[in-house]
């Protein structure tokens, strides 16, 4: 099998749902790294907080499965393309391979492939809106911190500045008002911190681009430090109005000692969406062929 | 490096890079791939601005007129995980190399990616061609 063969099929396998158990990382990411894999047992255990549960306290970065600080993470490429290697390709873009197809009902696909052809041109967050989730952990050009007390645990995003407050314990309340990044409680199984968020509006995306969802939209997330340095996320999107049925996507958050998460104003000199409206105003070709 | 653990790492680009790694906005529809462009000038300004920063070059010509280009890039934190010093790395006066992509709404005005500064040093100073568009694969499968 040649090489680029092996990595297509170990690519397939890796999005195929339900070959990997819950909270663990994919095929992809364990044989990708065999050197890691010999070496698992000098990781760092994960530290635990004073009650004894897994403590997720530090700065992340999402959609990266390097180890190391941000800048040693970040060498070459880098996430979202910001390495300082002058050799890396111009358009990683051109390296993505189609993966399990999200499943939209047929009508919500044809809206999802819109967007997708208008090149994300009504990407919510163009307009500084907050993004939505599971969204906020696909990016990984901005950091998230993570402050955990036994009965809360809060996520700050550097991207747009938002944060979200999970209760540990506690339950949604029934008079809910639809927001952005709804209402979320947790619960531990295990080692395991298994989040429940409902009370969305449907003003955001899920993951890519055009990837819209309704007010109906529950996510089930599970957050598990599996070792210092290694958050696996797993989230089950589903919304009966969009989608045929659940919805399970997989990445991880690494751990980067020494990044604060700082200001993000987006509002501040935002001149994207004029230069939308003019495209279509002046009738200038921009949708894919 | 042997096949197999270079095939390996192929994985690992093509899982992560799968997600959509920056999305403030669609650079894509914004800015034409197909027209790649690369200024050497003086830069006159620079915008450390959210959600992205602003460049601006002036390019003197052969004729001897001067273009006045702006280039858009990373927002400020971006740039400072990147290697950036705000008024260090690159100040009004110095001469700087700009690649980018040109904006399909014309005019000087195009997206940076990569900046040769006084000193031959290198930084990227925005995102790749086409960050933001949705990559080359709907979420979707099309019928």
């Amino acid at each position: 099998m040649s090489a680029r063969l092996l990595a297509a099929t170990l690519i397939l396998l890796a999005f195929m749902p339900g070959l990997t158990r819950p909270g663990l990382p994919s095929v992809a990411v364990l044989l990708a790294h065999p050197q890691q894999r010999a070496t698992a047992s000098s990781r760092t255990a994960a530290p635990r907080a004073a009650d004894g549960k897994p403590d997720f306290t530090g700065v992340w970065q999402g959609a990266s499965n390097r180890r190391g600080s941000w800048e040693e993470a970040n060498s070459g490429l880098g996430v979202g393309g910001t390495g300082k290697d002058p050799t890396a390709p111009a358009n990683p873009a051109s390296q993505q391979v189609i993966t399990t197809p999200a499943p939209y009902q047929p009508w919500a696909a044809a809206k999802v492939l819109e967007s997708f052809n208008k090149r994300g041109i009504d990407d919510p967050a163009a307009l500084c809106l907050p993004p939505g989730l599971p969204r906020l952990y696909l990016v990984g050009l901005f950091p998230i911190e993570i402050v955990q007390t036994p009965r809360t645990i809060v996520f700050m995003y550097e991207y747009m500045n938002v944060f979200r407050t999970v209760r540990i314990g506690a339950s949604h309340p029934p008079d809910l008002v639809p927001t952005y990044l709804g209402d979320s409680v947790a619960r531990w199984d295990g080692d395991t911190l298994v989040v429940d968020v409902t009370g969305f509006n449907d003003k955001t995306w899920l993951t890519g681009t055009g990837t819209f969802h309704s007010e109906d939209l529950h996510l089930t997330e599970r957050f598990t430090r599996v070792d210092k340095d290694q958050i696996n996320y797993e989230v089950t999107m589903e919304d009966p109005k969009v989608l045929t049925g659940p919805w399970t996507i997989r990445t991880t958050m690494m751990l980067r000692e020494g990044t604060r998460v700082q200001e993000y104003v987006c509002a501040e000199n935002n001149q994207d969406p004029d230069h939308y409206e003019r495209l279509l105003k002046e009738g200038i070709g921009f949708r894919r062929p | 490096m042997n096949p197999t653990v270079r095939a390996l790492s192929l994985v690992v680009v093509i899982a992560v890079s799968a997600a959509p790694l920056y999305a403030h906005h669609s650079f894509g529809a914004e800015y034409d791939v197909n027209q790649p462009v690369t200024v050497t000038g003086v830069v006159t300004r620079i915008e450390w601005t959210n959600p992205h920063s602003w460049l601006f070059v002036d390019v003197t010509e052969p004729n001897g007129s001067v273009a006045s280009w702006k280039f858009e890039g990373y927002p400020p934190n971006a740039l400072y995980r990147t290697g950036w010093k705000r008024d260090v790395s690159m100040k009004a006066g110095d001469k700087v190399t700009v690649t980018g992509w040109r904006a399909r709404l014309g005019g000087n005005m195009a997206h940076s990616r990569e900046i040769t500064l006084a000193d031959g040093k290198k930084l990227f100073f925005g995102p790749p061609a086409g960050t933001g568009d949705g990559g080359n694969t709907p979420a979707v499968k099309v019928p």
